[in-house]
């Protein structure tokens, strides 16, 4: 907003100008865009242009201007009195700026404004500055403080506050007094009225001896930052007085230009300050740090540049020094942790705990990487002393681009990966999302190509320090078995409630923490999940979750964790742990193969240079060597991979001089065809360190699943299962399920625990004396509506086998309940039979003989049912028969067809399987299979409904067999033949379009033998 | 009449003229202790020879230093 009803001609602007200066250095605002600043600026606008003031009356003035003398000589302030008088008549005679003439309006108007503005003058001690050239050269000069000389001199921050007009080229004669006899600067006449706020470090010091000092800044470097005003001989060619040329141009095209305060240094000085700043110092002259930024002293010049050029320069670096403090600042805080944490003023910010090891390594590679930057600086610096060569801002500034770059880079992945972290974040999250962070940079700069390989390389070493505690945790985890992540840091963690010896452990020990990267919200998913299933599943929304470059191997690292620990465990429980304490001594940590197979896959293996790759310890020499083998192979091979040598030279040598030779092109190895993609990065993963994790996942998943088969037994257990879960250990079931059933059909009460039990020891006791503990059998009633029929008499009766520890995590209780369905259908099946297979032909016959005597005699008037008898007889016969054939048919397809080849595959399988999770699927899935194919599926219940059915039939058949033919006629029988003919022709009918359909191929068999059943009848 | 930007101009004796009535001036701004700086001072001749009215600057002048100080003296209690 500025004066939009007259805008236009340039006076009005001058005059907005002024107005916005004005309110500037009245408010001290310095934003233009800042709303206060606009407030004001309406406000004085307002003013100006609506008041309610009478414009400027000369006579009043005047008597104004005579009271206040009057006023100064009533408080008897002579001098005072005289100065007002003298000055006001001077003022009044004197011409303005812009306005003609003596005593204007203006000039009046001007007094008025004073007047106005006036704050008890009489109060206020005032002496008047003497402005007198001639005068001032006498008096200006105090004699007293220089005799003092040698004694102590406090150089205060306003002691020597110069006067705004001091710049001017007249003035300079007396300067020379001051510096080149003594040593100390004139103390000029106090003006403490005149002491702008001045921040500068407030130099306090003591000289014994003034000519030490002198001699110091002769001979060491001149106290430039005391702010005191000096002359620096130079050169007087135009060239090297830029400054003051430009200075004298403005102070003579503009009368009213007030030249600042200036302090003049020396380019050398400024480029010494600026390695400094760039090597982390903090307290400087030219940079200064206010509140954590760092800024450009505002009145600092050199001769051969104007202010504003220097200025923007210098700013420039400035933001570099502010990356170097940040980064710095990091550092010491995470180096200098315990310290800190003493001092309770810092806890407020910071949650005490020590910072984690991710952040520890990847302060680590910070560090190391500042180093190296710092032993460029002091290259240059040494430089700068010795002057064997000329060395300009310019210069330096070149010289250091790429490592601005690389700051540059440096403080973007910092401040995502590590300053943006809200700081309550747990610290999976922190190391994750930093890890992340790298990760990503890494890829995405080396899309960029060649432009980036530096940036790259730069990324890549920092990431490979970075994810050091990261693969040290998976290391210790996967080959000892212990999860040690004391600060919580990693991405999958133990849950402390579950022993290792439970049943769970092997599903609910540990939490997979998926770090979801958008929302900065972490899920926590049991790792049932992800470690069985996960890895198949995983949906696009999970891309950036966890950290990335493990996820490609994150089911082998869990599944070689768990195994270890669990393996740590058998072991510990059988035999004592005596390998334990050498156990680090020959291996070669995780980490150590990772940098040796880069190595490798730069060296292409030729070359062998046996380097244990403990880069610390590694020497210069060895360093050399390898820089020149590194080289030698990349001259040699086309084939080779550039950024993968320039990664290594990074990892390895980290020396500077490496990456010119590189960016400078003497090497010129085609990268034409994306050679170098985000591929390459990957692929280097892939060859480098995910084949050590499969190798460890493979040895100790392969010696658990050893130890599980050899030591626990595991097949034997699943062959037990079989044997009488599935009934295989044939002979053994049958004596255990023909008592049974001799009972039920002797109408006996078999229901009781004690005799089931005591028949099943008895059967089992003689083949398999060490199952016969752990096998039990009980019987819960269920619910009776069902049991009106025979076939589910047997309800209720659950075998149970107690599996010792290691094994149950296969052979689970879920598992177990599986094997008992089973188990009652084949019992089932087995009763039908073995109802049918014990009837008598002999049994019908007698029982037809003797009715028929007695019949004979009573009965003989109703006519001979001899016919009807037989006939009768004979149909049971077939009906018999029948049924047999179709229980015989449904027996031979579960027990041979289904079980016997389900299990064979199921063998094979248990014999390959990897891991433990595996044999777990592969054991599930055997269940599954036999379960679906006994057809106890919910989607095939009626076809196990009417198999059901049949076997009811087969039941009821066989106890009015066993009845005699009493209670048969002939109805009932044909009811039995047409209800069978309908089950089978049913079942017949689905089957045959179930394996038509060639859904089933497994039923082709049973519909088979039902069907030859069918065309015989 | 020639206003800052044109004063190129100005022949040396007239620049000297009128940077020795600033120094006056600012002698008596400092006898009337009106806290005003050189340059702020400037910036006020300046506008009063353009004609703003001296007391409706004057009470511009210390209404913003008011404002200024509350505005400082909450930021300190905040902070």
């Amino acid at each position: 907003m500025a004066g939009p009803g007259w805008s236009g001609s340039r006076m009005d602007r001058q005059q907005e100008r002024d107005v916005c200066e004005l309110v500037r250095r009245l408010t001290g605002l310095q934003d233009q865009a800042d709303p206060n600043f606009h407030l004001a600026l309406n406000f004085a606008w307002s003013n100006f242009r609506f008041h309610r003031f009478l414009d400027v009356n000369s006579h009043k003035i005047e008597k104004t201007i005579d009271g206040i003398y009057e006023k100064f000589t009533i408080h008897s302030d002579l001098s005072k009195a005289a100065s007002w008088k003298r000055l006001t008549q001077e003022f009044l005679n004197a011409s303005l700026p812009s306005t003609e003439g003596k005593k204007t309006d203006a000039h009046y108007s001007i007094l008025s404004l004073l007047l106005c503005l006036s704050d008890s003058p009489s109060n206020s001690n005032y002496v008047e500055t003497p402005r007198d050239k001639e005068v001032e050269k006498k008096d200006d000069f105090d004699w007293g403080k220089y005799l003092m000389e040698g004694e102590e001199i406090d150089l205060g921050p306003n002691v020597d506050t110069p006067n705004w007009s001091e710049d001017s080229d007249d003035e300079d004669a007396q300067q020379p007094l001051s510096r080149e006899d003594s040593g100390i600067q004139v103390d000029r006449t106090p003006l403490e009225e005149q002491d702008h706020n001045r921040r500068g470090p407030q130099v306090d010091w003591k000289v014994d001896e003034p000519g030490s000092r002198s001699w110091l800044e002769q001979h060491v470097v001149r106290q430039y930052w005391t702010t005191r005003r000096s002359r620096v001989l130079h050169s007087l060619h135009l060239h090297s007085n830029l400054a003051a040329v430009w200075d004298q141009h403005l102070y003579s095209s503009d009368p009213l230009y007030i030249p600042d305060d200036k302090v003049v240094v020396t380019e050398t000085q400024v480029i010494r300050e600026t390695l400094w700043l760039l090597s982390g110092v903090k307290k400087l002259f030219i940079f200064q740090l206010i509140d954590g930024k760092v800024t450009v002293r505002n009145n600092i010049v050199v001769t051969h540049l104007t202010h504003n050029c220097l200025r923007s320069v210098l700013e420039q670096i400035a933001v570099y020094g502010q990356v170097v403090f940040r980064l710095q600042e990091f550092i010491d805080e995470v180096m200098g942790h315990n310290s800190e944490s003493l001092s309770p003023g810092n806890s407020s910010r910071k949650s005490p705990e020590a910072p984690f090891r991710t952040y520890q390594a990847f302060m680590w590679a910070l560090y190391k990487y500042f180093i190296s930057f710092k032993e460029e600086l002091t290259e240059i610096e040494k430089c700068i002393i010795n002057n064997d060569s000329t060395i300009t801002l310019a210069i330096v500034v070149d010289k250091l681009a790429p490592r601005l770059a690389q700051l540059k880079v440096l403080h973007k992945v910092f401040s995502t990966g590590v300053a943006e972290v809200p700081p309550d974040t747990r610290n999976v999250v922190r190391a994750s999302h930093l890890l992340n962070t790298l990760y990503k940079a890494i890829l995405e700069y080396d899309n960029v190509g060649e432009a980036s390989e530096q940036t790259v390389s730069l990324l890549f070493s920092l990431w490979v320090e970075t994810v050091r505690p990261y693969l040290q945790t998976v290391d210790e985890w996967i080959v000892h078995g212990h999860l040690w992540d004391g600060a919580r840091e990693f991405i999958i963690q133990r849950n402390k409630n579950v022993p290792v010896n439970h049943r769970d452990f092997w599903y609910a020990t540990y939490t997979l923490y998926s770090v979801s990267e958008k929302t900065e919200n972490e899920e926590k998913m049991s790792d049932n999940a992800s470690a069985s299933s996960g890895s198949d599943q995983g949906p696009s929304s999970r891309q950036h979750t966890m950290v990335s470059f493990l996820k490609p191997v994150l089911k082998q690292i869990i599944m070689a964790g768990k195994s270890m620990q669990l393996l740590k465990n058998l072991r510990c429980a059988e035999s004592s742990a005596c390998q334990a304490a050498a156990r680090d001594a020959e291996r070669k940590s995780l980490y150590t193969l990772f940098l040796e197979s880069i190595q490798l896959r730069l060296q292409h293996g030729e070359d062998s240079t046996p380097q244990v790759l403990t880069e610390q310890q590694a020497t210069k020499e060895n360093l050399i060597k390898m820089q020149s083998i590194a080289e030698r192979h990349l001259e040699l091979d086309d084939i080779h991979d550039p950024l993968l040598a320039i990664n290594f030279a990074r990892l390895y040598l980290e020396q500077s001089d490496f990456h010119e030779k590189f960016a400078g092109g003497d090497v010129c190895v085609d990268r034409s065809s994306e050679s170098v993609t985000c591929q390459t990065f990957e692929l280097t993963l892939r060859s480098c360190l995910y084949p050590h994790i499969d190798k460890q996942y493979l040895h100790c998943c392969g010696n658990l699943m050893q130890t599980l088969k050899k030591d626990y037994r595991l097949v034997e257990y699943l062959q037990a299962m079989r044997n009488f879960f599935l009934m295989e250990g044939g002979d053994t079931m049958y004596d255990f399920y023909t008592s049974i059933f001799d009972k039920i059909r002797e109408k006996e009460t078999w229901q009781n625990v004690s005799f089931l039990n005591v028949q099943l020891q008895e059967a089992v006791g003689q083949r398999y004396p060490e199952d016969s503990s752990r096998l039990s059998i009980s019987f819960e009633n269920v619910d009776t509506t069902k049991k009106k029929l025979p076939v589910h008499t047997l309800d209720g009766l659950t075998l149970s086998y107690k599996v010792p520890w290691p094994v149950d995590i296969v052979i689970s209780l879920e598992c177990q309940k599986i094997y008992n369905q089973v188990f009652l259908l084949l019992l089932q099946i087995k009763w039908a039979k073995y109802s049918l297979d014990v009837l008598l032909f002999g049994e019908l016959a007698n029982a037809a003989e003797r009715p028929q005597l007695k019949e004979q005699n009573t009965l003989a008037q109703f006519g001979p049912p001899q016919e009807s008898i037989r006939q009768q007889i004979h149909r049971m016969f077939l009906l018999r028969v029948k049924l047999m054939h179709f229980v015989n048919s449904l027996h031979n397809y579960i027990m041979t067809r289904i079980l016997h080849s389900t299990g064979l595959e199921f063998q094979h399988q248990v014999e390959e399987a990897k891991d433990l999770d595996q044999l777990i699927k592969i054991h599930y899935r055997y269940l599954s299979t036999i379960h679906d194919r006994c057809l106890l599926r919910e989607k095939v219940s009626f076809v196990k409904e009417a198999i059901m059915k049949v076997l009811n039939l087969a039941l009821m058949f066989a106890e009015g067999w066993q009845a005699g033919l009493g209670a048969w006629q002939m109805e009932s029988i044909e009811k039995m033949e047409s209800d069978f003919k309908n089950c089978h022709m049913f079942l017949v009918t689905i089957l045959n379009k179930a394996v038509c359909r060639g859904s089933f191929p497994h039923l082709e068999s049973l519909a088979l033998s039902l069907m030859a059943g069918m065309e015989q009848s | 009449m020639a206003s800052g930007s044109s004063s190129g101009a100005m022949s040396s004796a007239n620049l000297n003229a009128v940077r020795e009535t600033m120094d006056v001036l600012l002698e008596i701004s400092r006898i009337l202790n009106t806290g005003l700086d050189m340059e702020t001072l400037s910036i006020c001749v300046r506008l009063c020879e353009q004609g703003i009215n001296p007391e409706a600057l004057s009470s511009v002048i210390k209404e913003l230093r008011k404002a200024t100080e509350a505005l400082k003296a909450a930021e300190n209690t905040t902070s």
